[in-house]
């Protein structure tokens, strides 16, 4: 508890600085137009300024990324409130009761109630994430490589109990994943994969090439191909506050959302997106009358929008404890802390704690920012609402390109980002979940270099992994979600998974 | 159809990768070598890609048709050229060549607000990445 405290105020020695807190306001507010805007998700729009954190300091860069990720929750909901498109995927049901809200001339408080649940949830998360995650790095302290490799299986495995859609088409993304984190050299030998000759691949694909154009440039392709025109519910807006009513509705989902969206964060494959999905059913189950909801229910604002704004803080826990994402956000962060020669894992507190409470210290004033930024400024907001997408799209383009080019400088990289951008876009149509992709490309080299060093290291073989406890645990609980989880599609679908 | 023509190319897509991956090697006197774990995944590929051909339930991908169609090849043609005049033109004139044939197939601008918005957006995007954050973006024969 006091190991806990004073690394905080170590945090908050290290961001009060000017520099380190104008990054984190400059993150925030990037993050807020970020979900403001649809077309352009957290995922990308980290990818895009990646390469722009490698000139900053390491605690400067990881502050503003993570700050990114946490003000684009708080900046989705305005677009699905006003417009009914969701500003990024966390947001999406909160189009559900949060338009209907604007729509019947309350527009301020859905606006309002999302933007105090988030900052609740949000400083709610990061409190948890202060006790908790040194606690689970001072338990994976004592892993070697055998208990590296089956915690990274079971955080896949995880992956794939969470995902929508089929989980042979997961398994087969994750797969796809793992081939492509082979291409270039060996991580154990140097020697060449899959390079075939080319010098260009002999680096290996570049992370920021795959996952702008898997999320940047499929997003652009789905959004030209419809061009939707929508309504703007801008101009109903008034007193942003809550009433006591609508307190006295909102507090228990808040409270309810937090906690979910925390521990649904935490979990490989979950994140604010499962969260904000999750508490949305809870809240409809659990009311004494359901049938309120998607008719303009606050709760079905207050609840999602918390759930998805503590999700941040959970999913954040098992990649800088243990070096394991949760989804495609953290995978990224985690590729830019490698970037910056950095190792998370359970060492990662104990060698940086400057980096990691840090962080911890940047969330406790992103989420001040963030009110700030989202309340007495959702005007501003509203009129980058009014800019149409067929203007918009041609500037995001530009920006992926900048972003791709600026990792190696090398033109091939774009023809990597074009190639993944039209894969992910087909991909999409077929109802492939990518996240698993992303999650394995990134894991891909620590898994193999864990499943080679065990291996070395054990006399029997792959026996290594049964005969160690911790091991066989970790292992045998991912048998059992896998044997749970073909069984549930199995079920669902009547047929093959 | 698309997409059981897409399940064969992962079968035979899974079963090309798993045959180099074991021309690499599997396990040697100093334990497991570089082509182990990759032909592990391409196993993978190749066994879901039977399992997703065996299946009875088959997407119908809702692909795009006529305008649609050709907004999508539009992005996808002016990424082509972008990324093939790059070298040699340089990041701004590519771009706002790029710009245009975007905002006149894609958008349906006018002439003059197509150039208008090319212009400002390359500029824009230029001067904040290249001159204030100091990226190093490609050059053309021009200088710039």
């Amino acid at each position: 508890m006091m190991e806990a405290l004073n690394g905080l105020l170590t945090g908050f020695a290290v961001i009060l600085t000017p520099s380190n807190l104008y990054l984190c306001f400059l993150g925030s507010l990037i993050g807020t137009l970020v979900g403001v805007l649809p077309g352009v998700g957290p995922l990308a729009a980290l990818a895009l300024l990646l390469p722009v954190t490698f000139t900053l300091s390491p605690i400067g860069g990881l502050v503003m990324l993570a700050s990114i990720f946490y003000g684009a929750m708080y900046g989705g909901s305005t677009t699905s409130i006003l417009l009914n498109i969701p500003g990024e995927a966390a947001s999406v049901v909160t189009c559900f009761d949060g338009h209907q809200m604007a729509r019947q001339g309350r527009a301020g408080p859905a606006l309002g109630i999302a933007a105090i649940g988030s900052f609740i949830a949000g400083t709610l998360g990061v409190v948890i994430m202060t006790f908790f995650a040194p606690a689970i790095a001072a338990v994976a302290i004592r892993f070697g490589p055998p208990e590296n490799f089956s915690l990274m299986v079971l955080g896949l495995v995880c992956t794939l109990f969470m995902i929508s859609g089929s989980t042979i088409k997961g398994v087969l993304m994750m797969a796809l994943g793992f081939l492509t984190a082979a291409v270039g050299l060996d991580v154990v030998n140097g020697r060449e994969r899959y390079t075939f000759g080319s010098v260009d691949l002999s680096g290996g694909v570049e992370l920021l090439a795959v996952v702008i154009g898997l999320f940047g440039i499929a997003e652009i392709l789905s959004n030209v191909e419809t061009m939707a025109k929508s309504t703007l519910l801008a101009d109903r807006i008034r007193g942003l506050w809550p009433s006591l009513a609508d307190w006295r509705a909102s507090w228990r989902p808040i409270l309810r959302g937090s906690g979910l969206g925390f521990v649904l964060g935490l979990v490989p494959g979950g994140g604010p997106v499962t969260a904000a999905f999750m508490s949305y059913a809870l809240e409809k189950r659990i009311a004494a009358q359901p049938d309120r909801f998607g008719k303009g229910a606050i709760e079905g604002v207050a609840g999602p929008e918390s759930a998805n704004n503590s999700a941040v803080a959970g999913s954040l826990i098992p990649v800088l404890s243990l070096g394991i994402p949760s989804n495609p956000v953290t995978a990224l962060l985690l590729g830019a802390l490698i970037i910056q020669g950095i190792q998370p894992g359970p060492l990662f507190i104990a060698q940086r704690p400057d980096l990691f409470w840090g962080i911890v210290a940047s969330m406790y004033i992103g989420n001040v920012f963030l009110l700030l930024l989202n309340l007495p400024l959702v005007g501003l907001w509203v009129q980058f609402l009014r800019i149409p997408y067929r203007v918009m799209f041609p500037v995001v383009l530009l920006l992926c390109v900048v972003g791709t080019y600026s990792a190696n400088k090398n033109v091939f990289d774009l023809w990597v980002m074009l190639g993944f951008g039209v894969a992910g876009y087909v991909l999409r149509k077929l109802e492939y979940d990518l996240a698993p992709f992303v999650i394995a490309f990134v894991l891909a080299p620590l898994l193999e270099q864990s499943l080679r060093q065990s291996l070395v290291m054990s006399p029997d073989g792959a026996m290594i992994l049964i005969k160690r406890p911790v091991t066989a645990l970790l292992l045998a609980v991912s048998v059992v979600l896998t044997f749970l989880m073909f069984r549930r599609r199995t079920k669902s679908e009547g047929g093959l998974p | 159809m698309f997409e059981r023509t897409l399940n064969v190319f992962w079968i035979v897509f899974g079963a090309a990768s798993a045959v180099y991956a074991w021309s690499l090697g599997m396990v040697g006197p100093a334990g497991p070598e570089s082509g182990l774990f990759p032909f592990i995944a391409s196993i993978i590929v190749s066994g879901a890609g039977i399992v997703l051909l065996l299946r009875r339930a088959v997407v119908a991908p809702d692909f795009p048709r006529g305008g649609g169609l050709w907004r999508v090849l539009g992005v996808i043609l002016g990424l082509m050229v972008m990324a093939a005049e790059m070298p040699y033109l340089g990041f701004s004139v590519t771009s706002f060549i790029t710009m245009i044939i975007l905002l006149r197939t894609v958008d349906r601008s006018s002439w003059l607000s197509a150039i208008a918005l090319a212009f400002v957006s390359t500029a824009s995007v230029f001067w904040l990445f290249g001159q204030i954050l100091g990226m190093a973006l490609p050059r053309g024969p021009w200088g710039w």
